[in-house]
């Protein structure tokens, strides 16, 4: 097969382009004003519950959910239900003309239960009524016949921590035959020769959170029938293909009858990746069955036990290193909850395989990752997917192990860390831009770490303070999980004004902006003439999920080759208007288009337009971008999982009261290369807000239920998130552009890779400031709570 | 079917007389009888911040006010922070200071900000965090949005206090500002 006409054109771009600095573009790296910052600062309605505003006569509907976590259904009685005033029908499995199922990777979950439930969240009937409160009132008045069954909240319930092999217990996916999701495992070189002949060798196990997105825009949907039979549906969403496809399972629906439209999300972070597809499709099957607009709208709390969480994980590591400080080898294993459906759970585990040796280089390891169901609110995908939890278990091992070799942790770092021309451990060569180094230094001298170090060893008294750092990598869009294209639509009109369509979604992280931004500088026109329409499925080609730190640099690429395509075409014409010598000679500097030796010559961009539709010559595209393929074998966890890797190193420093355990971050330094910075603003914010909520995963945010299953910190005031008060007195930011050759013009994502290296950062400053050297063995789980940390303080007798 | 009170309100300086049922709250007044979706539900229990409005010039959680219990209230909402076509010089400042992400949360942050700086035009640092806690952000844009209360603060010392939205968005909308 011969190369596709996009890769060529993105790979001569960044050619043409590598050696210019970031500041020589016109738009590209800019700090530029978002398309919708006056929209938000104005408060207009642009949030999906807001759009109800516009709808006449709607349905409101409420799901009943179940009050057991482990239970077999004997019967539903929804009699006295459907006799409430205000009640116009009462929806149950039965209801459902498709197929019942919202699973979002495998078919798992139920949108209705039939014969079971598995959590205390799972959803027994819909009401359907004239307002919210009668529907909120008649939930209560379903009658569900439980029969209860042994309730699963510890993993280990399930697996043991040991050979890894399932326990024996009543099975929660009984129609599986199993309560194991899936199993990964890396096997590379001769971990058992290697740790023999190693002088250190550190073991430990680890434990992270099921940690709460807290996106402070509850889910919302509103579905409109349409008059064909088809469906129009308003959802908060990152996905709306993957809605799409949701509903139509649902409804029977082929895939055209379902229009999905995805208004401005008040924040995503991952979890309105498949919670979308369950209030859209809840919304969808009322408006069909009732040819009315439907409307869902979740309470805080109803959003919290619906959506997924960050996946808990347990793991135990042993690391082997040499006298001089060369790592040897790793052996870990890894159990990851899941909780009562697969959501994203055949796929975070598989990333948080990929990724469990860290950023070095390793040529022995034994690595086991599990998954299991439990019956909690499901675990699914959240900003960094399985990523974080593994960056923290070894960035606590590289610092345990740089302590016993008697290293500086930064020290021992640098003579690890994956450079180019190193293989990963999955035997992939990394054969461009791998910025790791740089940004480590550069974080070191930033914060000035040594400096510092050196100072808050010698400080006493109660407040104690510390330094720590991590490295971090991880690898961009989705990989080996499946096809990864992404796709966009340009419309230059007929007044010059461009009309710009991305199939991915902003749930409020900007990439949208990095795509007008590259477009812009590729057509030679300033970014207000673009105007940024909401993703919608009946406009755009499929483009893949907004997932997995993606945007920027698939959807970036397929906005590259369209582009790429109506500058030919518009540098043609213009040629052929302005006399210029070569296509290659026209400038475009809208609203002045010109030859590059003559600029006091010119045309109007909008005169160049003009004559393009004059002439037959299109002005619309769509920009499509498929990923190289990637490549995993399983039975030994090597290949190319992914295509490139953001790369990244933080330092945190600490204050550590030792008579309460409260621990503060004081300052904080973020570097991360990727590839080019295209959308400075939002680049900043993310190193800044991803710092912002790595930090609430180190010290405070964790899901807590009652023994029978039910998920008891619902709200912000019992589900902690940092303050403004809980901020450092100062971020930080910079980053490397180690270019990356398959970007657009370079760049990596930045999305997820801004939360991953965080939480060990602090708890390394942590472990730091507490000195003791066994104490730090102790500094082991995350969040670093007040009570944990005085726990540790007290054990070790640190004053 | 529970009595219905009658409630006058001067919402954004328009005169109201509603009919509520006695357990309504102000968010769903505001947001569902007269349409003022700037008001934001992100908790519904006084905690997240974002419904915040000014009744009688007091920032207050409108999710937890009753209509019926606030009758012959002023109630400024961020529809009514600027007379129509112009923006109030909070808002330009938190478009100039460039930590808008999501923006669920914006309109909470420029409400409270409102009535910090109508009780003090030059709060310190610790005034403002101490104020501006009232409100949640879950993308970390904390840093910015207390430049943005500064960068107002300065605005409104100046006199400017409403701006043109035209101007702002010939000068400001997908502009390159640096």
């Amino acid at each position: 097969m011969s190369r596709p006409e996009y890769l060529e054109i993105v790979e001569s771009i960044f050619e043409k382009t590598k050696h210019v600095r970031t500041d020589e573009f016109k738009y590209i790296g800019k700090r530029v004003v978002r398309w919708d910052a006056i929209s938000k600062v104005t408060g207009q309605p642009i949030f999906a519950a807001d759009l109800v505003k516009l709808v006449k006569n709607p349905v409101y509907v409420v799901s009943v959910r179940s009050k057991y976590a482990h239970a077999l259904i004997k019967s539903v009685n929804v009699a006295d239900a459907e006799k409430y005033p205000g009640v116009i029908k009462v929806f149950t499995a039965k209801d459902i003309p498709g197929i019942n199922d919202i699973g979002y990777v495998i078919p798992d979950q139920p949108m209705i239960a039939n014969y079971k439930v598995r959590y205390i969240g799972d959803t027994v009937a819909l009401i359907a009524a004239e307002s919210l409160e009668n529907a909120r009132d008649a939930a209560e008045l379903v009658v569900v016949d439980y029969e209860p069954l042994p309730v699963y909240l510890d993993p280990l319930q399930i697996v043991d921590f040991e050979t890894l092999q399932e326990k024996e217990h009543v099975l929660i996916h009984d129609e599986r035959g199993t309560d194991i999701l899936t199993r990964y495992r890396i096997r590379v070189g001769n971990v058992e020769k290697a740790f023999k002949e190693a002088s250190v060798i550190v073991e430990n196990v680890y434990k992270t959170p099921a940690q709460e997105h807290a996106y402070l825009e509850p889910e919302a949907a509103i579905a409109i029938p349409e008059p064909d039979g088809g469906v129009t549906i308003y959802a908060k969403t990152q996905c709306p293909f993957d809605v799409r496809r949701a509903v139509s399972n649902v409804l029977g629906l082929p895939y055209h009858m379902v229009r999905v439209i995805a208004p401005a999300l008040g924040g995503g972070f991952g979890g309105a990746e498949d919670v979308g597809n369950e209030v859209a499709a809840k919304a969808a099957l009322v408006a069909l069955a009732l040819k009315r607009p439907a409307v869902v709208i979740h309470t805080r709390e109803e959003s919290t036990i619906a959506h997924t969480k960050r996946h808990a994980m347990i793991a135990y590591y042993k690391h082997a290193a040499s006298r001089d400080g060369r790592l040897l080898a790793v052996e870990a294993r890894i159990v990851m909850d899941t909780g009562a459906y697969a959501s994203l759970g055949p796929f975070v585990p598989w990333r948080a395989t990929v990724h469990s040796t860290g950023p070095y280089r390793v040529e022995n390891a034994k690595i086991d990752v599990v998954n299991v169901y439990t019956n909690k609110v499901p675990a699914g995908a959240f900003r960094g997917f399985g990523n974080p939890q593994v960056h923290f278990a070894v960035e606590r091992q590289m610092d345990l192990l740089a302590e016993e070799l008697g290293m500086d942790p930064v020290e021992f770092r640098l003579k690890n860390i994956l450079r180019n021309g190193d293989r990963t451990v999955h035997g992939q060569l990394l054969d461009h831009g791998v910025g790791l180094e740089e940004a480590l230094k550069r974080a070191v001298e930033l914060s000035r770490y040594y400096e510092k170090k050196k100072l808050y060893e010698s400080m006493t008294g109660r407040v104690r303070r510390g330094i720590g750092v991590a490295v971090m990598y991880h690898g961009n869009s989705i990989g080996a999980e499946g096809a990864d294209y992404s796709a966009v639509s340009i419309i230059i009109n007929r007044d010059g004004s461009i009309t710009f369509r991305s199939g991915t979604t902003d749930m409020g992280q900007g990439s949208l902006m990095s795509l007008v931004l590259i477009a812009a500088e590729v057509l030679g026109v300033p970014p207000s003439y673009f105007r940024i329409e909401p993703p919608d499925t009946a406009s755009v080609p499929d483009s893949g999920p907004t997932v997995a730190s993606r945007v920027t640099v698939m959807t970036g690429n397929a906005t590259l080759v369209a582009a790429y395509k109506l500058r030919q075409r518009l540098n043609t014409v213009a040629t052929k208007m302005l006399g210029c010598k070569s296509p290659d000679d026209v400038v475009i500097e809208a609203p002045k288009v010109y030859c590059k030796d003559n600029p006091e010559k010119y045309i109007t961009w909008r005169e160049l337009v003009e004559q393009c539709f004059w002439e037959g010559v299109p002005l619309q595209e769509y920009g499509y971008f498929r990923a190289p393929r990637a490549e995993w074998h399983d039975e030994t966890g090597t290949g190319q999982p992914y295509f490139t890797y953001t790369f990244g190193a933080i330092v945190s420093e600490v204050e550590v009261d030792l008579d309460t355990g409260v621990v503060r971050v004081i300052e904080a330094t973020t570097v991360y290369d990727i590839g080019r910075v295209i959308n400075r603003v939002g680049a900043e914010l993310h190193a800044v807000g991803g710092y912002i909520q790595g930090m609430g995963y180190a010290l405070m945010e964790d899901t807590y239920y009652s023994p029978d299953g039910r998920l008891l910190n619902l709200s912000f005031s019992t589900y902690h998130i940092p303050t403004i008060l809980d901020e450092p007195s100062r971020i930080n930011v910079d980053f490397v552009e180690a270019g990356y050759f398959r970007g657009p013009f370079g760049a990596k994502g930045l999305g997820e890779p801004s939360i991953v290296g965080v939480a060990p950062s602090i708890a390394n400053a942590v472990a730091h400031a507490l000195r003791d050297k066994r104490a730090k063995y102790d500094v082991n789980a995350i969040p670093l709570t007040p009570d944990f940390v005085y726990k540790i303080i007290r054990k070790h007798k640190i004053e | 079917m529970p009595t219905l009170h009658k409630v006058k309100l001067k919402v954004n300086g328009r005169e109201f007389e509603l009919e509520v049922p006695p357990h309504e709250r102000l968010i769903d007044t505001l947001r569902y009888r007269l349409g003022l979706m700037g008001v934001k539900e992100g908790c519904g229990r006084g905690e997240c911040g974002t419904c915040i409005v000014l009744i009688n010039g007091e920032p207050r959680h409108s999710c937890l006010t009753l209509t019926a219990r606030i009758d012959g209230s002023e109630v400024q909402t961020i529809e009514g922070l600027a007379p129509e076509g112009m923006l109030h010089a909070i808002q330009v400042a938190f478009i100039e200071t460039g930590g808008i992400q999501c923006g669920f949360c914006t309109p909470g942050f420029i409400m409270v900000t409102k009535a910090l700086l109508d009780r003090n035009p030059s709060p310190s640092d610790e005034e403002i965090r101490e104020w501006l806690t009232s409100v949640l952000c879950r993308c970390g844009s904390y840093p910015y949005y207390e430049l943005a209360v500064k960068r107002a603060a300065e605005y409104l010392r100046q006199g400017k206090v409403y701006f043109s939205e035209k101007e702002v968005r010939e000068k400001l909308h997908m502009k390159v500002v640096g």
